[in-house]
């Protein structure tokens, strides 16, 4: 890890002495290994400033909506996670390739710094083990798939066993199983809205839930409300969702978000696939569910 | 000094629950905060009085997550409203800790002084009793005492509850406290029990003057540096034992329909969107510095004490590291130019 900090450090040296860009996204250690956050780095000055330790667990590529409307150059650290979501990014014509100096880094599968934050709050009486995040054992993709530059060599994928067990096991309920299956974890919904703010794939500037004119989703914390807000937004993510699993690892009340986005993967993927979200970058291409074919299926139509 | 013995707990539960809706805190499923005992199963749930804290505070006992205020009817362009929603049934905080207390007594500010009293509040907040429970043992996220509370000696609470090995030790503080003691007086005992001392706070953060040098600091490049890598969601708000921005919105259905209000958070752009269009706190800035002036500023400006209680709990969840503490320092190390 020490090693991959250096490199990242003197990659980011290099390329603002070099005037390649104007802001360089990694992470900032704040007190013990686990208290690590995004850092925005705007000049060689602050490059000492970066760390990348198994905390470093957030995806970065979501930060870049905040450079969307600008013109700043941006260096940025990249797992295969994360880099599947400049993918999205850059497939949903939020950011300019050009403005993007990538730096990939292959994963090993990181630690939830969230996790261990709560093992050491003295609120949780059961630990939770924090040897790897939850969400990293279910990746299939370790490796940056679009990059500048690369530090050190790929890794296998961590996922072991079948990729959607869970998601069939719900399948196999009956209807009112299922539905109440999901009432009952959507009801503790507390609507802090944190699983739609980390999410790359969450790039409208104008969020539907946002809206008041109409208002489309209801404010109420209850069943019907927040069924509607997950429902919906889980149907934006169709095609779109790129499994870093970030809205579930920050949710307060540990609402299995990604079980509903693993079905919409599952479901694109025999319908319109064979498909996987973010996986390669083609100028020009366009998620399964954004585009208009004559032999779509119509069935329910 | 009385005392409760520890096998008799759920006894008492049962017993105050016979009176009021006992909240107490609990891991339930996924969720950890305050819940009502009558909901408690043996099986899925678990009791967390033991613990430090849970993630969500008791401040939706007194001010529910979202609450109906009166129903409406319209006839034409007449508008009648059919039923206020006034809810004053008994409740019961049982094992709040001094921070949580603090956060409620700093609702009562908001909603109960300055001329103005909010009749949804008032009536929840007078049929409600606080047991507190003392805290002698900080917690690494711990502050309470650089936010003007005492831990071990929790202000506003009816009854303190204290940790004495097997048995709670049940000091009465008030009238109401009185009778809740009275409704389980056959289950407490006359016993001389040692009381622990109270540790010490890993966190060192002194509070002094922040709230005096924030007034000039309102433009300072500071904000810019530190809510970069905040994403603008509203758990901080929502897990704050002390955070109580609210919105009114309407549901209707035809013409029949209800005005609720519900938690809001000053993080959402929504939040101070006006009816035109415009917004004061468009950027994500002006809303991360929102909150942080509210809590260290501007309401000890109006109130005398900060809205900061010194839980710790938005320093643990926050998927940011945005922190409190660090922001309470950095206030302090800023250059200010006159």
């Amino acid at each position: 890890m020490k090693e991959i900090t250096n490199k990242i450090q003197e990659i980011a040296t290099r390329l603002f002495n070099e005037d390649q860009v104007d802001v360089f996204l990694a992470w900032e250690q704040t007190g013990e290994e686990y208290r690590v956050k995004p850092y925005f780095a705007r000049s060689a000055a602050d490059v000492s400033n970066i760390v990348f330790n198994e905390y470093c667990i957030h995806n970065l590529s979501t930060s870049l909506l905040k450079f969307r409307d600008g013109s700043d150059r941006i260096g940025l650290v990249v797992k295969g996670c994360d880099s599947r979501g400049i993918v999205r990014l850059l497939e949903d014509l939020q950011i300019k390739r050009e403005r993007l100096y990538i730096v990939g880094v292959p994963c090993t599968g990181m630690k939830d710094p969230l996790a261990a934050a709560r093992n050491q709050s003295g609120f949780n009486n059961k630990m939770q083990t924090i040897d790897i995040a939850r969400k990293c054992l279910d990746c299939i993709q370790p490796n940056p798939v679009i990059y500048d530059e690369l530090i050190g060599p790929e890794n296998p994928p961590l996922l072991q066993g079948e990729r959607f067990a869970k998601v069939k096991e719900i399948e196999n309920m009956s209807a009112d199983e299922r539905y109440q299956y999901f009432e009952d974890v959507l009801s503790t919904c507390i609507r802090c809205y944190a699983c739609r703010q980390v999410c790359v794939a969450c790039d409208c500037r104008t969020c539907i839930f946002d809206e008041m004119k109409p208002q489309w989703v209801g404010r109420e914390t209850n069943v019907t409300d927040n069924m509607m807000y997950h429902i919906v937004r889980a149907s934006h993510m169709a095609g779109r969702c790129i499994e870093c699993g970030e809205c579930e690892r920050v949710c307060p009340v540990n609402i299995p978000l990604m079980l509903i986005n693993q079905k919409l993967i599952k479901d694109v993927n025999d319908l319109f696939g064979p498909y996987e979200a973010g996986m390669q970058y083609v100028e020009g291409a366009k998620p399964a569910l954004s585009r208009y074919d004559e032999k779509d299926p119509d069935d329910f139509l | 000094m009385k005392v409760l013995s520890k096998q008799r707990l759920e006894t008492a539960l049962n017993k105050l629950s016979e009176a009021a809706e006992v909240f107490v805190p609990m891991q339930k499923g996924g969720q950890s905060g305050f819940f009502s005992w009558q909901s408690f199963k043996n099986e899925q749930d678990e009791l967390m009085l033991d613990n430090l804290n849970v993630y969500q505070s008791p401040k939706g006992v007194v001010l529910p997550q979202t609450e109906k205020m009166y129903g409406i009817k319209t006839q034409g362009v007449e508008i009648n409203i059919d039923q206020v929603y006034e809810d004053d049934h008994p409740t019961l905080i049982f094992g709040a800790r001094a921070c949580d207390v603090k956060g409620i007594l700093a609702m009562d500010e908001v909603f109960l002084t300055r001329g103005y009293e909010d009749n949804f509040y008032k009536a929840r907040r007078s049929n409600n009793v606080i047991i507190a429970h003392a805290c002698y043992t900080p917690g690494d996220n711990c502050f309470c005492y650089a936010m003007e509370v005492n831990p071990v000696d929790p202000a506003g609470a009816d009854v303190i509850i204290r940790d004495s090995g097997d048995v709670y030790v049940w000091e009465t503080q008030s009238e109401k406290g009185e009778a809740v003691t009275a409704q389980i007086s056959d289950l407490l005992e006359d016993k001389d029990v040692k009381l622990p001392e109270l540790g010490s706070f890993k966190i060192d953060v002194d509070y002094t003057g922040v709230a005096e040098k924030l007034k000039t600091m309102f433009d300072h490049p500071l904000w810019d540096k530190i809510s970069e890598p905040c994403s603008n969601c509203g758990i901080c708000t929502y897990v704050c034992p002390s955070c109580y921005c609210f919105d009114i919105q309407v549901k209707m259905w035809g013409d029949e329909g209800y005005r609720f209000r519900a938690w809001d958070s000053c993080m959402y752009e929504e939040y101070s969107r006006e009816a035109g269009g415009g917004n004061p706190r468009g950027a994500a800035k002006e809303r991360f510095r929102q909150r942080f002036l509210h809590k260290l500023e501007f309401f000890q400006e109006r109130y005398g004490t900060p809205l900061c209680t010194g839980c710790g709990r938005c320093m643990v969840v926050c998927p940011n590291d945005i922190n409190i503490v660090r922001i309470i320092d950095a206030v302090k190390e800023a250059e200010v130019n006159d």
